[in-house]
């Protein structure tokens, strides 16, 4: 059942070129200009690769294929050679491919390459013209394939699992099981040829491999593979097949390296003996890897910042106090960096607030890490899955479970994040997942923001969520569109590890930069995606009755009134960043006013749930909400930041600094402004992100900055592309209305969109409202014109 | 002279968040991926490495199979790779004309001592001389490769090592993209670093140089640009070579002299000398766009049009030149050249050559950028137009955040 592909030597082909299709793999160039076997005709290695994320594998789609070689004039029949200049691995890919999709005529690799052919035999400048043939209807052989269910399959089943790649390669990962036999040992350095015959099979021999033995070959993108697979096709091996997948899940799902309780174990072993001992103990690779315990290089060498997973947002006071004393002890700059003044707005010690709820501490040393996870053990709280390509930090309403008549999603956010935690499997998806559950009609957990946004739903009188899919932001965002269907409670975790498990057998561990799953939703359509989710779930799928009428929350800033004599106070924390000892001070009013309990939210502010009634007007004259208000200007109550290049190894521009301080300047430029008091908005939703990643969720603010370099001819400088109007109750992205501004003029730029916005509001009209009916080429004059300007906008 | 597409191909700006984008981008937002289809994928890179130098989150990498630019980690979309790319965002001749590109004074010089090499054996001696005077602390020059045709980058720090990677190389390095980590490998304390190069290499050099984002190439204190009329695919050098019947591996030095390429075995022997034209099919097909043979934005050009045989002319562009020339003349033996007809009359035919492939006009007065939208207008419909992205450089890498 082998797919048969013949090794030809060039004699035998130079003799009988005019009865034969010869294929040149290279590309057009190297085809037209270098030269080329007499007669052949050109089908580049890159057509006949399929760059889609939704390929099965990297086969290209059928019809591609028919075209390619109709227009190449090969006939369904025609006996085929085909060479390229890399040794004919490029080659071989051609003819696999050929194969698969049932080619009727003989199949032939050259032996040796181009290089190797015109040292010997004549070659040809002239292009000649192909003609176009009609080659027949092309069909897949599946039977040749092997997915990764097979190829787990054949771990256990007597299959011999061959791994085609550099011995190196091998080394640092291979599937459990699995023969090395790079598709180079069979090629002959000096020449290019193929090894003589009894060669080749004294290697086959050596790695144990039989003609009668049951076969699976593979690679990374089954380039490789195709080559082993034509000489073990020629050698007679009648049982081979091949891996079209990508190999990266399936190597991480069964490597203890990317296990993450045994990455914590290990580096808990080693982390005594420092950074350098990392690498050295637990491989070169091991920086990427730590994203799956919260930890991650950065711009300062030999430190790292943690990721705190806090599922809902969700802290007692004696976790908030042990984080607050960790930051103090752990999260200090040494005196090269500038010890206590490290940073010139917040000092040192400092943690920030994310806008998934989580908690990031800067300038750990991994010597330190033990004793901070002995503390976090004791405490209930871990690193573990706080990042890498698995569930995020579980989003939900920062006050569930606190309101008379919300369904309390913080139970299902933790069981969520148990259901993924210290499974291989969902450790490794291809790319990072992100869950909200909104319990509220608020949309607190902005469900059009993840992989899978729940929101409240009913059926038949039953409560439950509607569930939306696809969502994301960063340099492809999308809004989650509706599934439709009802989930009830004690479902959300069945249908979230569904949704894992298609986004394993359908997302591309390849294509790292569009493979979220929003793509797989994109190219699918959302009925299909509900059709293919429903295989993969336990339950039945049926549509809700209804959704109750949402209307987007925002922020949960200022004193609110929860049950009975029970209020919540949100305060904010600008840019999401407070000092260790300030959140200790927090947790002790959660202890004295409150239920002993914290809640950080996705907008980086904190609340105090429970305060009670009568202790409300001492609680607000607390020192520490002083700094922390609940009750502060509208840039202060608006700004959100990431990490930005303080830290950041990506960030282009500094953010949490700059934002702080902007949003100081603004509010005192708002106050001492003519603008009436009744006028001001409660927020303005400054949101930046140091680059193009949304760590700041830029799409979703009433002014979206996001990090871009800026030049002209005299100087470079950090810069900002401006959105305006994102509205997540529309909901509603920003318009990019201008690109890279220099930061330093963003400032004066706001100032002149909130006048125009003042002087020309319709009634209650929102800024967001305002700027999605405003032109946005006047948008961008009035962000770029300096208001002195005669004439300007 | 317009290009068929391939059944199949995808069309340029398919990636798939152009697609999903619900978020309209401010015009002129450039990313890698434009990058990749304008200059990468269009086949017309010069492997200078400005890009990877310009990165400001070192997401630029070098292709292993390829030798040219690729993603190692996330694009950040900040558009410097753009910016800098000689092929792409910057106007190299307007940068030039910034930078002062009349020569204040040229000589014609040999090395005093036994040096090998083409122009190498004056720059050899000039930077053994500053060396060996203090003027600076290293030079990063392009060394031996795995064979005769390829090269590589080498910070020397004596006059051995400089003797070591004295020659001639034809192919690309990506030399500026890897200029730190040598310096960060040598375990020098901010030293004064010599670069030579080609001139889109110092062309890369001076814009970072004029235009800093984040100290980059901070320890470049000189550089020193070889005259170039073309650089060279290696594996379709190697090709053209291997149909003439020379083995590569006997192949011990390649040289460009009188207009012939010469392949040399390590006796000095010819295995090959031919007319270069008939290389062309070899030549890196962004280097036709060059007008800067000499490199203009450089300290110090060197070259061996216009002196006598067996001496080299170098022409001080800066008084920083001028100093470093002064500083090694007891290694160089310079006699001051009166006439640089010669010169000036080379970079003409360069000039005008590169008028003659080059899609968008040469303007040394226009404004130092180039769009994404001023490039595509220009290229569009020639036989140098963007080519649409490939995935394996721009969606497949391994670190994000």
């Amino acid at each position: 059942m082998t797919l048969d592909i013949s090794i030809a030597d060039p004699s035998w082909v130079d003799d009988r070129r005019d009865g034969l299709a010869v294929v040149d793999a290279r590309d057009r160039r190297d085809y037209e200009t270098l030269g080329h076997v007499p007669g052949a005709v050109n089908v580049p290695f890159e057509s006949i690769r399929d760059s889609g994320s939704d390929a099965a594998g990297h086969l290209p789609d059928p019809e591609a294929v028919r075209e390619l070689l109709s227009a190449a004039g090969i006939e369904h029949d025609d006996p085929v050679v085909a060479y390229d200049n890399r040794r004919g691995v490029e080659a071989a890919r051609l003819l696999v491919t050929m194969a698969v999709y049932g080619h009727e005529g003989p199949l032939y690799l050259l032996d040796g390459d181009f290089d190797a052919w015109q040292r010997a035999y004549r070659t040809e400048q002239s292009v000649p013209d192909p003609g176009v043939s009609r080659y027949g209807s092309v069909s897949l052989r599946a039977s040749a394939l092997a997915d990764r269910a097979d190829v787990e399959a054949a771990m256990g089943n007597g299959t011999t699992l061959v791994d085609t790649r550099t011995a190196s390669e091998y080394e640092s990962a291979h599937v459990p099981g699995a023969v090395h036999l790079g598709w180079e040992a069979f090629v002959d350095p000096e020449t290019g040829r193929l090894k003589p015959e009894a060669e080749r099979r004294a290697i086959l021999e050596d790695r144990g491999l039989d003609p009668d033995d049951p076969i699976v070959l593979y690679c990374n993108t089954a380039r490789r593979l195709s080559h082993t697979y034509a000489v073990l096709s020629a050698h007679g091996y009648g049982h081979v097949r091949f891996h079209e997948g990508d190999l990266t899940g399936l190597i991480r799902e069964h490597s203890p390296d990317w296990d993450p309780k045994q990455l914590y174990e290990g580096v808990r072993e080693v982390a005594s003996e420092g950074y350098d001992a990392l690498a050295e103990e637990l491989g070169e690779d091991v920086f990427g890897r730590l994203h799956l315990i919260g930890l991650y290089t950065v711009r300062q060498d030999g430190y790292f910042m943690l990721r705190t997973k806090v599922p809902g947002g969700r802290l007692t006071a004696e976790q908030a106090k042990t984080v607050g004393r960790i930051t103090e002890e752990f999260a200090t700059a040494p005196e090269r960096h500038g010890g206590t003044e490290q940073n010139p707005v917040f000092g040192d010690g400092f943690l920030d607030v994310t806008t998934r709820q989580g908690i990031q501490l800067h300038w750990i040393r991994i010597e330190d890490m033990p004793e901070i996870w002995d503390r976090y053990e004791s405490v209930g709280l871990t690193t573990i899955q706080a990042s890498g390509n698995t569930l995020r930090n579980v989003v939900t309403c920062p006050t569930a479970g606190r309101i008379a008549g919300e369904t309390d999603v913080n139970a299902i956010a933790e069981e969520l994040a148990d259901a993924f935690e210290g499974s291989r499997r969902y450790a490794n998806l291809p790319r990072k997942f992100k869950i909200g559950l909104s319990g509220c009609q608020e949309n607190c957990a902005r469900a059009e923001l993840q992989d899978l946004g729940f929101v409240p739903a009913t059926r038949d009188g039953e409560e439950g969520f509607a569930v939306k899919v696809g969502g994301g932001l960063s340099d492809g965002p999308r809004a989650a569109t509706d599934l439709g269907i009802f989930v009830a409670p004690d479902e959300v975790v069945d249908l979230s590890l569904a949704a894992a498990d298609l986004f394993i057998d359908h997302g591309s561990y390849l294509d790292t930069a569009v493979n979220r799953l929003k793509y797989v939703v994109d190219e699918w359509g959302t009925e299909r995606f509900r059709e293919e989710l429903r295989s993969y779930a336990p339950f039945e799928f049926e549509p809700y009755d209804r959704t109750p009428s949402s209307d987007y929350r925002g922020d949960h800033v200022g004193i609110h009134h929860e049950t009975g004599d029970r209020y919540y106070a949100g305060c904010t924390l600008p840019t999401g960043r407070i000092g260790g000892g300030d959140l200790i001070e927090f947790a002790d009013l959660a202890d004295r006013y409150g239920d002993g309990e914290l809640r950080t939210t996705a907008n980086q502010n904190l609340v105090v749930p429970g305060v009670r009634g009568d202790t409300l007007e001492s609680f607000l004259g607390e020192s520490v909400l002083d700094e922390y208000s609940p009750t502060p200007g509208p840039f202060s109550r608006g700004i959100v930041t990431c990490t930005g290049r303080e830290f950041c190894k990506y960030g282009v521009v500094e953010t949490k600094s700059r934002g702080h301080r902007w949003a100081r300047e603004l509010d005192s430029w708002l106050e001492s402004s003519d603008v009436p008091d009744a006028a001001v908005p409660d927020a303005v939703r400054i949101h930046m992100s140091g680059c193009s990643a949304s760590c700041a969720q830029p799409q979703i603010a009433d002014i979206g900055l996001r990090g871009e370099a800026y030049r002209d001819e005299t100087r470079s400088s950090q810069a900002v592309d401006i959105g305006l109007g994102g509205d997540l109750g529309q909901p509603r992205f920003v318009e990019w209305v201008s690109g890279r501004v220099p930061v330093e003029d963003v400032p004066d730029a706001t100032k002149r969109l909130l006048r125009r916005f003042f002087e020309e509001r319709r009634a209650d009209e929102s800024f967001a409202t305002w700027t999605d009916r405003t032109d946005a080429d006047r948008l961008d004059r009035i962000v770029r014109t300096d208001r002195a300007v005669a004439g300007a906008d | 002279m317009s290009i068929e597409r391939s059944p199949g191909v995808p069309e340029i700006e398919t990636d798939p968040r152009d697609r999903i984008a619900e978020a309209r981008e401010p015009t002129e937002k450039t990313w890698f991926r434009n990058l990749d289809e304008a200059v990468i994928e269009a086949d017309r890179c010069v492997q200078c490495g400005s890009c990877m130098a310009a990165c400001p989150s070192d997401s630029i990498g070098i292709d292993e199979e390829t030798g040219r630019p690729t993603l190692v980690r996330m694009c950040t979309g900040c558009s410097r790779c753009w910016d800098f790319c000689p092929r792409s965002g910057l106007r190299y001749e307007r940068l030039n004309g910034l930078e002062g590109s009349e020569a204040r004074s040229a000589y014609a010089v040999s090395a005093a001592g036994d040096h090998e090499g083409q122009n190498g054996g004056a720059v050899t001696a000039l930077l053994a001389g500053l060396l060996e005077a203090g003027e600076i602390d290293g030079a990063v020059v392009v060394g031996d490769g795995g064979d005769a045709l390829t090269g590589e980058p080498v910070l020397a720090t004596t006059r051995t090592e400089l003797l070591e990677s004295a020659g001639s190389s034809y192919t690309q390095t990506m030399q500026l993209g890897r200029v730190d980590e040598l310096i960060a490998d040598s375990g020098l304390d901010d030293p004064d670093i010599a670069l030579v190069g080609t001139p889109c290499v110092i062309q890369g050099a001076a814009a970072l140089d004029r235009l800093q984002y984040d100290d980059e190439l901070a320890s470049v204190t000189l550089t020193i640009s070889l005259v170039c009329t073309r650089s060279f695919a290696y594996e379709r050098l190697r090709s053209l070579l291997i149909g003439r019947g020379v083995e590569i591996d006997s192949i011990d030095s390649l040289e460009i002299d009188g207009g012939d390429l010469i392949a040399r075995d390590d006796g000095g022997a010819r295995l090959l000398t031919e007319d270069v034209e008939a290389f062309d099919a070899a030549a890196l097909r962004g280097c036709a766009e060059c007008s800067d043979a000499v490199g203009e934005a450089a300290d110090i050009s060197a070259g061996n049009v216009g002196s006598p045989d067996g001496k080299t002319t170098l022409l001080a562009r800066t008084e920083a030149g001028e100093a470093a020339i002064d500083a090694a003349t007891a290694d160089l033996d310079p006699d001051e050249l009166d006439e640089t007809a010669a010169l000036e009359g080379f970079a003409d035919w360069n000039r005008r050559q590169a008028e003659a492939s080059i899609p968008r006009d040469l303007d040394a007065d226009a404004p130092l950028s180039i769009t994404y939208t001023e490039h595509h207008d220009a290229y569009d419909g020639t036989d140098r137009a963007p080519e649409s992205l490939n995935p394996a450089r721009v969606h497949q890498y391994e670190e994000w955040c």
